[in-house]
């Protein structure tokens, strides 16, 4: 080993594969061992042997289609809202200074907290978990977007305008494009943040979903459940940052090359 | 007919952090007639592409006006096409594309975009690379393109500012070359700035001395070499005796930048 020196392909996928395994071998050391309680952390096996449960007698594929659909709508909420806007304020100074301050505020503060108030206001239907994944999400997108605009590469601007473009022509074929990778980027990021917040809305007054699976689990005493709903979060989160990856890498093929 | 003045233009920079205003531009005439090849030469630092930005738009002078054709220039605009020294190529855009960016904003069709984009793709010699995109071309090539696409939007004058300062010299040499064979045959009024005194005569029909800060035209020779010019031109006893010339001017201004310095 030696500071900087790349790895093989191949090499990089049996090492990530290693921490796995060693990961599962100290947890069945400790549970199968008889080093912890059952009752604070099931071993291996009953976690599968649970999971599989979960998934065919009790329905738990529906609560994972539950927790997706949330966060997809509540993070497409707020992406909807909050690319335009970052759009604009990086582009345009005066937008910025007006929104920026707010914005740079309302960023800390934590979703979670909004919980019993928007329980108070919208109720603990669906339109409450998607509020609290859009408040998770819309400031921070909307700050970063504005920042990644703002840092359009000067000269690109200013060729754009030797060659006739208008201001309208500026922000829609050079500051669009050229910060589009980031863009989806900056979704890709917020993204996985969004899982935090549905857990956690879940958590809370919910009927549904993967956070009320484990809450349920907690008070069965059933570890193996919350487990198996955790590395079910875990590998959703894997999967959806893959397809992301993929997807921005068919998008935007100027940027391989 | 395009002619270009620029009439008393002086540009001086604000102060900022309590240090005094910088006069980057003292208050400088020139003429540009049509089809007029001229080089801007100058140490770095001399506003010389200050005049440059001016003329383009991109800059306000402090005082002073800039016409094309009797009309004030008052920002960027397509008559007044720019290649930068920095490669400037839009990175999402094929090779084909950013030349017919500029058609493009004019609304031009997508069949005569690229007409007109491969007739330039065939002039920079770039022909077989239309769809790469800009990453995957070398620093000449890049320049190439960005020529192209000056070109292509037919500016009534082509603005460069030190497109070829980043390549290497035999690039830089074959690069001079395309471009001048291009100004012979299409006849294009041409402000070219540069730091490299040989650029400046092989190139210019006229070289525009300026001196160091607070810049200013301090010197401005005719360079009656005949056309077409051959790289063979730069060993001529003509070509050498107007280099000396030259060596000379930028030599006591490159020296009074070193002792500010």
């Amino acid at each position: 080993m030696r500071p900087l020196d790349p790895v093989t392909s191949k090499q990089r996928v049996a090492y990530g594969l290693a921490f796995f395994v060693l990961f599962v071998a100290l947890w069945s050391w400790a549970t199968l061992g008889g080093h912890v309680s059952k009752t604070f952390l099931a071993n291996p096996l009953t976690m599968v042997q649970e999971g599989f449960d979960l998934l065919t007698k009790q329905g738990f594929v529906y609560d994972i289609g539950m927790t997706i659909w949330r966060v997809v709508g509540g993070f497409a909420l707020a992406a909807i809202i909050a690319v335009p806007l970052g759009v604009l304020m990086g582009a345009y100074k005066p937008i910025e200074a007006f929104l920026e301050p707010f914005v740079s505020f309302a960023r800390y503060l934590p979703a979670s907290a909004f919980i019993p108030l928007l329980i108070l206001w919208a109720g603990i239907g669906e339109l409450q978990k998607l509020l609290v994944i859009f408040i998770g999400s819309v400031f921070q997108v909307i700050l970063m977007v504005a920042v990644t605009v703002g840092a359009t590469r000067r000269d690109l601007v200013e060729a754009a305008y030797t060659l006739g473009a208008g201001d309208r022509g500026i922000i829609r074929r050079v500051l669009l494009p050229s910060s589009a990778p980031e863009i989806a980027e900056i979704l890709r990021l917020v993204l996985g943040w969004a899982w935090t917040y549905v857990i956690v809305a879940e958590l809370i007054g919910s009927s549904s979903g993967i956070g009320h699976m484990i809450t349920d689990s907690q008070a069965l005493l059933n570890t193996g459940q919350i487990i198996f709903g955790i590395i079910v979060i875990g590998l959703i989160g894997l999967l959806s940052d893959f397809l992301f990856k993929a997807f921005n890498a068919w998008l935007f093929p100027w940027r391989l090359a | 007919m395009t002619i270009l003045k620029i009439e008393q233009v002086s540009r001086t920079f604000p102060a900022r952090h309590g240090n005094a205003p910088t006069r980057a531009l003292e208050p400088t005439d020139l003429i540009i007639g049509n089809n007029d090849f001229v080089t801007i030469l100058g140490p770095s630092g001399c506003g010389k592409s200050t005049l440059l930005r001016i003329v383009a738009g991109l800059d306000r002078p402090t005082s002073g006006r800039v016409t094309l054709d009797g009309r004030a220039v008052t920002g960027p605009g397509a008559d007044r096409g720019m290649v930068f020294q920095s490669y400037t190529l839009f990175p999402w855009l094929t090779v084909r594309e950013n030349i017919a960016f500029g058609l493009r904003e004019r609304g031009v069709s997508e069949a005569e975009r690229n007409e007109i984009a491969d007739g330039f793709i065939r002039q920079v010699g770039l022909s077989g690379f239309e769809n790469h995109w800009p990453k995957q071309l070398s620093g000449g090539m890049q320049q190439r393109t960005a020529i192209a696409r000056a070109l292509a939007n037919d500016p009534k004058i082509l603005l460069l500012d030190e497109p070829f300062g980043a390549l290497d010299n035999q690039t830089r040499a074959l690069m001079q070359e395309m471009l001048l064979s291009i100004w012979e045959r299409d006849q294009k009024t041409v402000l070219f700035v540069t730091h490299d005194i040989e650029e400046a005569i092989f190139l210019g029909s006229r070289v525009i001395v300026m001196s160091a800060r607070p810049g200013r035209i301090k010197a401005e020779i005719n360079v009656d070499l005949p056309h077409p010019r051959s790289y063979k031109i730069k060993t001529t006893p003509e070509f050498v005796q107007l280099k000396e010339r030259l060596v000379e001017e930028i030599r006591t201004e490159a020296l009074k930048v070193a002792e500010h310095a």
